[in-house]
């Protein structure tokens, strides 16, 4: 059917995408934590189904979140966030598009724990931000665990807190990205 | 006459209080083991995601869903994802945390009923090159039954 030259073509062409695929590890369970220190009541919520992407080989790094996963211990903090805070039914999901700007200190091949630092671009509430932020990549066998913590300002991404709990709810957010990624498999 | 009206306003005062402070206190509930919205299982979720998302939108999402399907991968932090391995295509279910431990219940390969609330979907997502699929979240979610 292939002429040998065709084949060879279609042989290099399959091992290419092998080993393109071989550099990207992903999840669609990652975790990310949201923290918010009040005077009222500390605020916490927790999602566990976040899509996350990394490119080992550019060090390009893509996060994907949606806004409803997050899980509240108390029922009207959660309609709060979603309703007044993010508007989860106009802006559903939140994004981060980033890179590690230090990728190549980082041995994909040797287990160990490397620290990062990362810079991209979050979407929440429709406002798109720069980010900076360090953290760390930790190499276990075929998988990878991403950590970083980092904080941002609520009036940053047009995020209104209603003037009766002004003075009660932080404008100070802390993020906590907790997550494991599989290599994925050709 | 004044002291029936005192005492009537600060009853209620005291019952609406009461309301509030109920209100502002009271935990989101365990939805694992309520009745649910919808039943279905994960090639049918995922297909009405792909032929009219809108649609499947108004049906799914924000609402108690039942969803029987085949375990494809557990994360032992709190989730359960449901599928065929051969397809990206995915049901992502996040664990309640008074389910954290649900995970356990189940096998990868093998089929679970897990309910949850539909919180979101992606079709045919692509991420740095790399064809993630459709994948429907379930948060609040649980394994309902032991597998089968």
């Amino acid at each position: 059917m292939f002429n040998k030259k065709g084949t060879v073509f279609f042989l290099l062409l399959l091992s290419a995408s092998f080993c393109f695929a071989q550099d990207k590890f992903f999840t669609k369970t990652g975790k990310v934590n949201f923290f918010s220190k009040a005077s009222m009541e500390d605020i916490e919520a927790r999602n566990k189904t976040v899509t996350a992407v990394l490119d080992s080989k550019t060090g390009a790094v893509q996060f994907a979140i949606q806004m409803k996963g997050f899980e509240f211990e108390k029922q009207l903090m959660q309609q709060h966030f979603n309703e007044n805070y993010v508007e989860s039914d106009k802006y559903p999901r939140a994004e981060f598009k980033g890179v590690i700007t230090n990728n190549n200190e980082i041995n994909y091949g040797h287990e160990g724990s490397y620290p990062t630092k990362v810079t991209g671009k979050m979407t929440l509430h429709g406002v798109t931000r720069k980010i900076e932020t360090t953290g760390s990549v930790k190499v276990d066998g075929e998988n990878l665990k991403i950590e970083s913590v980092f904080n941002i300002q609520l009036t940053d991404y047009k995020i209104k807190i209603p003037a009766v709990v002004k003075e009660k709810v932080s404008n100070n957010i802390r993020i906590t990205v907790d997550t494991k990624l599989e290599k994925l498999k050709a | 006459m004044k002291k029936k009206i005192s005492f009537v306003v600060i009853l209620v005062l005291a019952v609406g209080a009461l309301i509030l402070y109920k209100l502002y206190h009271e935990t989101t509930p365990d939805i694992v083991d309520s009745k649910p919205e919808r039943v279905t299982d994960v090639s049918t979720l995922i297909n009405d995601f792909h032929s009219d998302s809108m649609a499947a939108r108004k049906k799914y999402l924000d609402r108690v869903v039942e969803v029987t399907g085949i375990v494809k991968s557990i994360d032992t932090s709190g989730a359960i994802v449901l599928g065929n391995r051969e397809d990206a295509a995915s049901v992502v279910c996040g664990l309640d945390r008074r389910h954290m431990k649900d995970y356990e219940q189940v096998k990868v390969g093998s089929s679970a009923v897990i309910q949850g609330r539909c919180t979101g979907f992606e079709i045919a997502e692509e991420m740095l090159g790399i064809n993630l699929g459709t994948t429907i979240q379930l948060s609040f979610a649980g394994v309902k039954q032991k597998n089968k």
